[in-house]
């Protein structure tokens, strides 16, 4: 376990681009002024570490895309259980379900596993004939118990866990279709990298309402809703962060600091604090929308390549598919 | 096969705006060259070693890309057999 501290970035760091290469220092507590823990992980027999979520327990499901495996980490213990998923398998995104298992989109086998949570067996649904190589990419619950997920070959697909009844319904535009989210208030969106748009599904119909970003050309990759129903959206290719209300149906959008970034995923906790990774930096970047100020925590390693993260209370979560390791970031709160 | 490849690569070079850079003519070109692609440090080093692609490099990226360009940006493309990662490989070779 290793922790360090962040880098910070206001307007003026922004116009300051030699602020940039500092490098942050390692500490083993809180400083004075940073409210932010960093703790890294060795998870070594996790290979490619990516997606995570919360499992609910205190420990954290984490997808190993490179050796096929779901593993459930403890930080508590620092252990790991390793789950196999079959020949293959190459798990690219995990959700918790109301049933409490672990949902994974399973694109080595090209189908949905569903881990259950206690006795960790896995069950495959596998996506139907003609629908080979989706790539399937993430996976979000609806209101109703309903699982959606996204294959970046041009698919959204919806799967009833309860029969089994799964449907695929072709995305506008093609190959593309990336991360997916759902609102409080029940909407499921997704974004689409490769077109450049991100849109909502009628879960009955599955009709879909393209929303194209004001960026042209943006590299929508990844969404996530905050509290007030507004679509978060990373965008690989502008490098920034943009938002979108649904209920006014207004844009806004913000680069992230330094130099080209490369806005990889987006996940917003329960304070409506959006977290970032950008490559070009190797960095997690937190981004507060109500002082539009950038923080940034670059890792102690190279090529980090931080895909997704998400979260719980007070911590945020990625996987470092780049080094085999989880990092955690703890908002202290004041005393 | 290479629908596999299309959500984040073009064939024309002239494409401009996708996630990763366009493999027209990938036979011999070094890594990390497409013009006016802002590459992942780890394709920058390979190119400043001057690595090409030829049939054994790609086929050894396209089954785990972090194997040859450590660090990089790609992600394993998923369930793609050794009998598909041949035939893109002499797909894109071919052009």
């Amino acid at each position: 376990m290793l922790r360090r501290s962040f880098l910070k970035f206001g307007l003026a760091g922004l116009a300051a681009p030699n602020l940039i290469l500092r490098s942050a220092q390692a500490t083993g507590q809180t400083q004075p002024g940073n409210p932010f823990i960093v703790t890294y992980f060795e998870v070594p027999d996790i290979k490619g570490s990516r997606d995570v979520t919360d499992a609910g327990d205190g420990t954290i499901w984490v997808c190993g895309q490179r050796n096929g495996v779901l593993g459930r980490f403890d930080p508590r213990t620092s252990q790991t259980k390793v789950i196999p998923l079959g020949d293959g398998a190459a798990p690219h995104g995990v959700v918790r379900g109301p049933d409490g298992a672990a949902w994974v989109t399973e694109g080595g086998q090209n189908a949905i596993a569903r881990i259950d949570d206690k006795t960790h067996k896995v069950e495959l649904f596998k996506l139907p004939e003609g629908r080979e190589r989706a790539n399937l990419n993430t996976p979000v619950f609806d209101k109703a118990g309903m699982l959606w997920f996204t294959g970046q070959n041009g698919i959204v697909g919806r799967l009833d866990p309860k029969s089994g009844k799964m449907d695929i319904f072709d995305a506008p535009r093609g190959a593309g279709p990336y991360g997916m989210t759902r609102t409080p208030s029940g909407e499921i969106w997704f974004a689409s990298l490769a077109g450049n748009y991100i849109a909502r599904i009628n879960t009955q119909s599955g009709a879909f309402t393209v929303v194209d970003p004001p960026t042209e050309g943006q590299g929508a990759r990844r969404v996530w809703s905050d509290s007030k129903n507004r679509i978060w959206v990373s965008e690989w290719n502008s490098g920034q962060v943009s938002s979108f209300d649904t209920e006014s149906g207004s844009w806004k959008g913000w680069k992230l600091p330094g130099h080209k970034p490369r806005t990889y995923s987006v996940y917003v906790d329960d304070a409506d604090k959006v977290w970032l990774t950008d490559f070009a930096l190797n960095s997690i970047v937190r981004f507060d929308p109500l002082t539009e100020e950038f923080n940034s925590f670059p890792s102690d390693k190279p090529g980090a390549n931080v895909r997704q993260m998400d979260g719980r209370t007070g911590e945020a979560w990625g996987g470092e598919s780049g080094t085999n390791r989880l990092v955690r970031i703890q908002t202290v709160k004041p005393a | 096969m290479f629908k596999a490849c299309q959500s984040c690569h073009s064939l024309d070079p002239a494409q401009a705006g996708m996630a990763g850079p366009h493999l027209a003519k990938l036979g011999g070109r070094v890594l990390g060259s497409a013009e006016g692609f802002d590459y992942s440090p780890a394709f920058r080093a390979a190119k400043a070693r001057g690595l090409a692609w030829d049939r054994e490099r790609l086929l050894s990226y396209l089954a785990d890309p972090d194997a040859v360009a450590p660090g990089g940006w790609m992600s394993p493309p998923a369930g793609v057999s050794a009998a598909d990662r041949a035939a893109v490989t002499d797909y894109l070779l071919g052009r």
